[in-house]
Formats: structure tokens, sequence, C-alpha cells
């Protein structure tokens, strides 16, 4: 537990609280959930135990699970993030999903005493919960319901006192939106549709503060360990390992556009005092660390400099990915002009204006992208929309180009929306967008569903059934990402890892979320001095494909595969951010930039008092690995009847082999993936797993390895495994 | 040079700058024109205004624009003098600025840019000393004051006399916590919000004007 309880790491400690009977019980994290780590693995682990995989996600018995780890507010770098697990409602078979949270909340929860709180029933009326260390109470929050994230977590922080930090959920969540977050800080969310399961249980916030502390076994070690990590191992976001422009003491810069643009010159031109120049980092100093990452030059170019105020991000992360502007030209639209975040919802500003749009620039030239971005990003979490990593704005912008929107809305559906704003590339479209979406009225009901049963509903998924005779999910088009057809894109997949990123970005329920490959491919080292004998150093020769220049699969890309799978489940059970670790690559030059994979292991053991290691953290990670995959097929066999995870969860959609017709896969200057080659992947890959090759499914053999029995008892029971 | 000369050297120059500031219990807006007669060049500091305060081994600087709010200056302090992680008991405070400070400032603010850490003062008249009933609060050789634990019997006297409430009694050791300028947090600060200018360099750079 915490220092008061003599536990090392872990808090030591679970808040279950029910919504319907207002009772708030603790149980005790260990030895129940030490084999599942925390974070993801404790989630998993208490959905497994307490929830059938029949429930409605929106049933009073459906649950929702916050969980951080042991590592979460030990003093670890990059240590923030938080992992909440619950049953989807919007990806095919209505498994387990998570959503993931940065910001600073994971710590408040954990000094406050909690490794989990587990909300289960539903309220009959609209509540926030208040941790204030011991103290869970439920807090009336009918003044903040129907208001978006941004004034409930003022409202909610103002009136608990100057040290809760505040997570909410907006107008989606309550309308229960499928494709809805919970946000925090300022673009900090968790998606895959947590805010409408704590809709469903009119939860709109979650407020906590602790003035506890974090026990830690060997503190000074912990220190030292993160002081290394941060001197001679972390770069910029992503862990790209070199800068992006020469500086003085660095032998490479990026051999292509990475986030360590940082450099001299570049500036945090609306800092109050003056620019602040993030001049150079070298390798071997902390006080420079946060210096390297500027997202916001990396998503949009020198434009950003202007209205950049500073960089922010998670506790206890020294690398800063989350740009704080204050965007003047919103100010014209009488739009909110402090913004903030990272990737899709600030980067995809111009997905939401297809056609014949005037996007067009505002003050400096290039700028359009960035204040429609900024407009986005703001609409899109303070209406508290999930975007499905962009597949929301991609949807619409092909159904609108299709025709397909138009044939699906009513006149008056069609005539009261404000079309003229997208037209004229307005930021204020952003607004109407998200909030007809949020609030899941007539046919803009169907953009909140999720990919899947859009899909479904319309006809989308069969090209003899819509007007534009295509499939969505098969279409060759630089729109559709959708990397199986289950309703979710790919999340840096053959694109940057060939066969390995593909097969771990069909495992999950949800897009994979996994940098692992994407941080070390695109570092922006060279491919040949760097990356290549680096990654051959851990994994063995033919880990790694040049860029596109792929080879067919082999044992050591599927060692890749493995790693990364597992490792993603460690990231968010232990918890530390899985955009920074592992850290497979190095600033150093002394180090021949080879990183450490060893540390996270050397954290655990410091910071828990026991002795850990890649394998032990692995044995563990593969039993989280193997729940997942139980319960994706106990869901799929559940809701779709189906026996094979191989054939029914996993397939590839075709443009991932088609496209590039004037290649064939293998061929220098494609990342087109084989057909055949695949399949073969997915076998070594099951293989690898201890998997059922015909099925995907775990084996009894490989459960029972993993002290699973009960999962393989329930898999027998539904004819799922032999 | 024997530690006490060193010392009495510092200590000299420390009373140099502040008779130059002209100030001692509160910080000090600085030009980045006196920050360089100081030594305290524009390439280590912002360019142009930063806070700083006159410590026994040197000038800690609070570069406001440049704290991105990852709180690892609370971390290292607690894992340094606690042997825990903490934000609560931490000698340097952010987050208390972070969210919705009692100042209008933070996250969930209008003002949601703006945050940086506080510091404790060394004032010169130590008002958590003198608010004592114990007098736990004792400077060493030093010059460092700091909190004597067998006499702190944790009634927060310090905490409320504070004017910037900087002590904290812990709440499971039931004894208060004080800035004890061990360093950590400006050695950890990854963005240079934090730093320590040591005083030999202070006065290098004021006998070269």
């Amino acid at each position: 537990m915490s220092a008061k309880n003599g536990i090392y790491g872990w808090a030591g400690q679970i808040a279950r609280i029910n919504l319907t009977t207002g009772e708030v019980t603790k149980e005790d994290t260990l030895p129940k959930y030490k084999p599942y780590i925390g974070g993801m693995g404790l989630g998993y682990k208490v959905i497994w135990d307490e929830v059938p995989l029949e429930t409605d996600a929106l049933a009073p018995e459906s649950k929702v699970v916050f969980g951080i780890g042991p590592l979460t507010a030990s003093g670890v770098p990059c240590s923030g993030r938080m992992n909440i697990s619950f049953l989807s409602n919007w990806s095919k078979g209505n498994s387990i999903v998570d959503a993931h949270m940065g910001g600073h909340f994971a710590h408040a929860m954990k000094y406050a005493g909690y490794d989990a709180i587990i909300l289960e029933g539903q309220s009959e009326k609209p509540v926030y919960i208040k941790i204030d260390d011991e103290k869970i109470t439920l807090e009336d929050a009918s003044h903040v319901w129907g208001t978006g994230t941004f004034n409930t977590n003022a409202v909610i922080a103002k009136e608990c006192g100057d040290t809760f930090d505040v997570c909410s959920i907006g107008q989606a969540g309550e309308n229960l939106v499928p494709m809805s977050t919970i946000i925090t800080s300022v673009g900090n969310s968790g998606g895959a549709g947590v805010g409408a399961i704590l809709g469903s249980k009119k939860v709109k916030a979650l407020a906590a503060r602790g003035t506890g502390a974090v026990k830690v076994a060997r503190p000074i070690e912990v220190r030292e360990l993160s002081n290394y990590m941060i001197k001679d191992l972390v770069g910029g976001n992503n862990n790209h390992n070199v800068p992006s422009v020469p500086q003085s003491w660095a032998e490479y810069s990026a051999t292509s556009k990475n986030r360590w643009q940082g450099a001299p010159g570049v500036v945090w031109g609306k800092a109050p005092n003056g620019p602040v120049d993030q001049g150079e980092q070298p390798s071997g100093q902390i006080n420079v660390a946060a210096l390297r990452c500027n997202k916001g030059v990396f998503d949009f170019g020198k434009v950003a400099e202007k209205w950049t105020v500073k960089q922010g991000g998670c506790s206890s992360c020294p690398v800063r990915c989350y740009t704080e502007y204050e965007m003047d030209p919103l100010a014209d639209y009488d739009l909110p002009t402090h913004v903030s975040n990272t990737c899709m919802p600030i980067i995809s500003g111009k997905n939401i204006f297809p056609g014949e749009s005037n996007v067009h620039d505002f003050v400096d030239e290039g700028d359009a992208g960035m204040i429609l971005g900024g407009s986005m990003s703001r609409a899109v979490d303070d209406y508290g929309v999930w975007d499905n990593y962009g597949n929301v704005n991609s949807d619409f912008f092909r159904m609108y180009n299709d025709g397909i929107l138009k044939e699906h809305f009513t006149e008056e559906e069609w005539n009261e929306t404000p079309w003229q704003l997208m037209l004229d590339g307005d930021p204020r479209w952003a607004w109407e967008f998200y909030k007809r979406i949020a609030e899941a009225k007539g046919s803009w009901k169907m953009l909140g569903v999720g990919t899947y049963y859009l899909y479904k509903e319309w006809g989308l998924d069969d090209a003899s059934k819509n007007s534009a005779g295509k499939n969505y999910y098969d279409e060759v088009s630089g729109k559709n990402t959708n990397v199986t057809y289950n309703g979710y894109p790919k999340h840096h997949s053959s694109e940057d890892a060939w066969q390995s990123g593909l097969l771990y970005n069909a495992m999950y329920n949800r897009d994979c979320m996994i940098h692992h490959c994407t941080n070390f491919v695109r570092s922006g080292s060279p491919y040949e001095e760097v990356i290549k004998p680096a990654l051959a150093y851990w994994f063995g020769e033919g880990a790694t494909d040049a860029p596109k220049a792929y080879t067919p699969i082999n044992d050591a890309k599927i060692r890749v595969a493995k790693w990364s799978f597992l490792g993603k489940q460690w990231h968010d059970s232990a918890t530390l951010c899985n955009w920074m670790y592992p850290m497979t690559l190095s600033t150093s030059k002394k180090r021949n930039y080879i990183g450490d994979l060893d540390l996270d292991a050397k954290y655990m053991s410091a910071v828990t008092g026991e002795e850990y290691t890649r394998e032990s953290i692995d044995f563990d990670c593969e039993r989280i690995s193997h729940l997942l995959r139980a319960m994706t097929a106990i869901s799929f066999k559940i809701n779709l009847g189906s026996d094979n995870l191989r054939k029914d969860h996993d397939a590839i959609p075709a443009w991932v082999f088609d496209k590039e017709p004037d290649f064939k896969a293998f061929e220098k200057g494609t990342v087109k993936m084989d057909r055949d080659d695949m399949e073969k992947a997915f076998t070594m890959f099951y293989e690898a797993m201890g998997w059922d090759t015909e099925t995907g499914i775990p084996t009894r053999e490989t459960l029972e390895k993993f002290d699973l029995a009960d999962v393989a008892d329930k898999l027998a029971e539904y004819g799922l495994i032999k | 040079m024997s530690d006490k000369k060193r010392f009495l050297d510092k200590d000299y120059t420390r009373r140099q700058f502040l008779k130059l500031s002209g100030k001692s219990l509160v910080g000090v807006m600085m030009s980045s024109t006196m920050l360089a007669t100081l030594g305290v060049t524009a390439q280590a500091l912002a360019d142009d205004k930063v806070r700083v305060w006159a410590f026994p081994q040197g000038l800690l600087v609070v570069d406001a624009d440049r704290c991105v709010g990852c709180q690892r200056c609370e971390i290292n302090c607690t894992l340094t003098n606690d042997g825990v992680c903490s934000s609560y008991i931490s000698r340097v405070k952010v987050t208390r600025n972070l969210y919705s400070s009692r100042n209008g400032n933070g996250l969930y603010t209008e003002n949601n840019w703006t945050y940086f850490p506080d510091t404790c003062r060394q004032c010169e008249d130590p008002a958590c000393g003198n608010a004592c009933p114990m007098q736990a609060i004792e400077a060493g050789i030093d010059g460092i004051r700091k909190v004597n634990q067998d006499k702190c019997v944790g009634c927060g006297a310090c905490v409320a006399a504070c004017p910037w409430h900087m002590p904290t009694v812990n709440p499971e050791t039931k004894k208060s916590s004080k800035c004890v300028l061990c360093g950590e947090c400006a050695v950890g600060c990854p963005s240079g919000a934090l730093s320590i200018i040591p005083w030999d360099k202070v006065a290098a750079a004021a006998q070269e004007v």
C-alpha cells in the first residue's frame, strides 16, 4: 500500500463505488491482482471475474475500472497515464476495451491511496465522485450536467479546492454516444466510448487529491535511474533520439522528419515575458530534456511558434508533447483561444472539410491546419466526442463526398446543418459538427455510433448495398485506414513496421495504441548505422526492414511483434507511457545509440524492492494478453456466434494488399503487404503466443501455464477450445 | 581554501547581491542586463525577466515561462528527502498552482498556461522559525534552516506563519517538512525552469565587471 500500509509501489487499496446504493467499499490490491500488475491487467481481471461478457455495456451490471499500477507516481518518468477498462458497445463483438488517459489525474488518485477505482451500478441523478484521500463521496453534479468538459472541470476544480484534479465527460457521454471520451487537464483524454459508459451511470466527473505518498523501496536508485534515462536515453517525444536539425554536439540529425523539433531559434513565441528559445539539447543533460520536443512545430511547422506559450504534458514526464497555444485568430470567431492537444484532435482539423470546402490560411501562410485543428481540438474535447483515432472524421469525409450522407439525412436535417461554415473553411464548423454528434439526434446519431455499426447500418461494408458501390473497409483511399473489419483504424501499422505492425494492430478491440516500432522507425536515426544494428542487437538479424524495402516474414519479426504486443500490456498496467517507452534507442553516441530495454525491470525492482526481469514482466504481460484474447473470443461467440478469431476478428482489409497497384509486395518503393505472407505471419504469431493456429484462440495448455485454468474452462464451456 | 572560508566568501557575495538588489524577503525581478552582470546569461535563462532568490549556496532562479508542469521537482524532492514519492509534502510546490490555484491560475482557469513552482525563500527573518513554539527550525553552519525532527511536534504553526505556506506537516510522520536546499529540484528540472547559479560563479562574474 502507500507509505501508510507498508507496501512498496502499489497503493495497496482499491475503492469500489456502487452508484445504485451510494456505498463505497475498499479492498486490498494484493495479492489477488499482483499477477496482473495493475492498470490494464487489473482492469481485465476485474471485468473477467465480475462482469459476464453477455452484459450490455450500458447496463447497471456493467463496470468501469480506472486502473493505475506500481510505477504510477513512483517517481519514474512518464508514469502519468491511466488505463480505464470496460465493455465496448461500438466495436465488432462488443468485447473488452480500454481508454488511456494522460494528464495528472493518475498521480492524484495514487497519492490519495488507490490502485483502482471500480464503478458499478447506476446513479439516479447526475453525480461526481470526490476522492479526498480516504474519504470518497458522491456529490451532486446537476449544476454541470449538460455542460462541456472545460466548464465542468473548471467548476468542480474550483469548488473542490486548489489541489484537486478533475476529469469529466461531455454532452456526448451524457447522451450515451458510443464515440465519447473523458477529458482532463486541457485536452488529455481517454476514449473508446468511456464517456457513454459513465453517462449511463450518471457519473459526470471524478475529482481527486491525495496528501499521501507512494512508498518506494530504493528511492535514491529510482531517482538516479530516472536521471540516467533523462540524460542518456530519452530524446524527443516518441523517443526520437536524434535532433531534427544539426546541433553542434550531435553526430546525426534526422534523416526524415521526426519529433525532436527543439533547436536554436525554435521559440515559444507567446511566452509571457518574451520568446523562449529552445536552444541546443545535448545528450547527457537533464535540464534541457523538456526542450527537445515541440509537437506544434512537428505538426504545423514554423507557424506554430507564434502562438505557442509553452509545452505541457503529463505528471512526471520530462518530454512535453502537448503544445500549449494561445491561438489569437480563433478570437475573431468568438472561439476559445487556449488550445492544447497532441495527435488526432489537433492534427486532423482539415478532415471535416470535405469536397469543395474552401480551406484557407488565416494570418500566416500555411496556418490553416493549425487554426482549424485548434478549433477542432477544443470542440471535440468540450463535447467529449471520441474521434476513434480519426475514423469519425474520415468516415464523415468519405460519406459526404460519396453522397451517402445526403441520402440518409432527411431534408430537414440537411437544411438545418450550417454547411456554409464548412464550405467557407470556417473554424466554427468544428463546433457545429461535434455538437450534432454529441446531441445524437436523427441521422447525426449515426456519426457517433462508430465505424462498425455505421457501416453495417448504412450498408457501407458491402459494395452491393450502397449507392457508391464501395466496401468502406476495403476501398483503396487515403482516407481509409481501417485495419480490421471491426470498426477502428490502424495506429501505426504495416506502413511503419511491416508484418509486425499489422499483427499487433489486429489484436485489440480498438486501435492498438502501440508505438514500440513506430518510435524507432521514425526516430530520424540513420537506418543502416543505428536502427538496424540496434534492433538486431535486441532481436536478431532480420528484425527490421528498411523503409519501403520489405522482406517476407521471419522469426525475428515475430519476436518484434510479440515484444510490442506484450509491451503494450506492460505499459498500460505499470503504468508507463507507450509513446515514450520502451527505451529501444538512446541519444548517446557512447552507447552506440542503443537504448536499455531492461530499464523497466530495473525500475520495478527499485520501486517494489522485489527483483523483476524483462522475462518476469513479459510473463505477467503474456497472462494479460491471453485474458484479452479469451475475453474477445467469448464475446465474439456470444454476440456473433463466431468460433474463430483468426477469421472473424483478425482479418485484414483488402486495401492493405491492393494499394499501389504498380508495385508488387516486397518490391522496393512500397509498403504494401502480401496476403499469403501475412497468413504465414499470423500462423507464426499464434504459435509464438501458444494459440491455436486455426482459430487464434489460446490453448488450454497455454492458459494453464499462466494459471488461467478457469479461463480455459470457460472457453471450453463455449466450445471455443478442444 | 577551508570550508569555513568558502562559506564566508559565499555569504559575502550573497550579502553584496542582496544589497545590490535591495530586496531580501520577496522575489527580485531582474532584467537580463542585471543578470548578465552577475554571470547569469540570457543563454541559460529566459530572455527578459525571471524571479531569483538569494540562497546560501547560490542564486535560485525560477523562470515561470519555462515551467512545463511535469512535477519532477516535487518528485525529486520527496524521493531525496522523504524516501517516498509525493506531491503534498514536497518542499517545492507546483501542483497547487497547476489546476485551479488560489491566485486564479492553472489549467482549469482562464490563465490555463500560468503555473510555476513555489520555492522556500530562506528568509533572513524567517516567519516559520519565529512562529515555531518548539524552536525546531534551526540554522546550521551553512546558514540553511532545517526542521529539527526531534523537536518538531507537527503543530503546523510554521505552515500558518509562512506567507507562502511553504512548510508542510507530513500527515504520516506528523513532522513538518521544509526546504533544506538540497537542490535536487533544480538538478532534475528538465526544462531549466528551476536552476541554481553557485555564488562562486556569481562572484567571478561580478569581479569581471
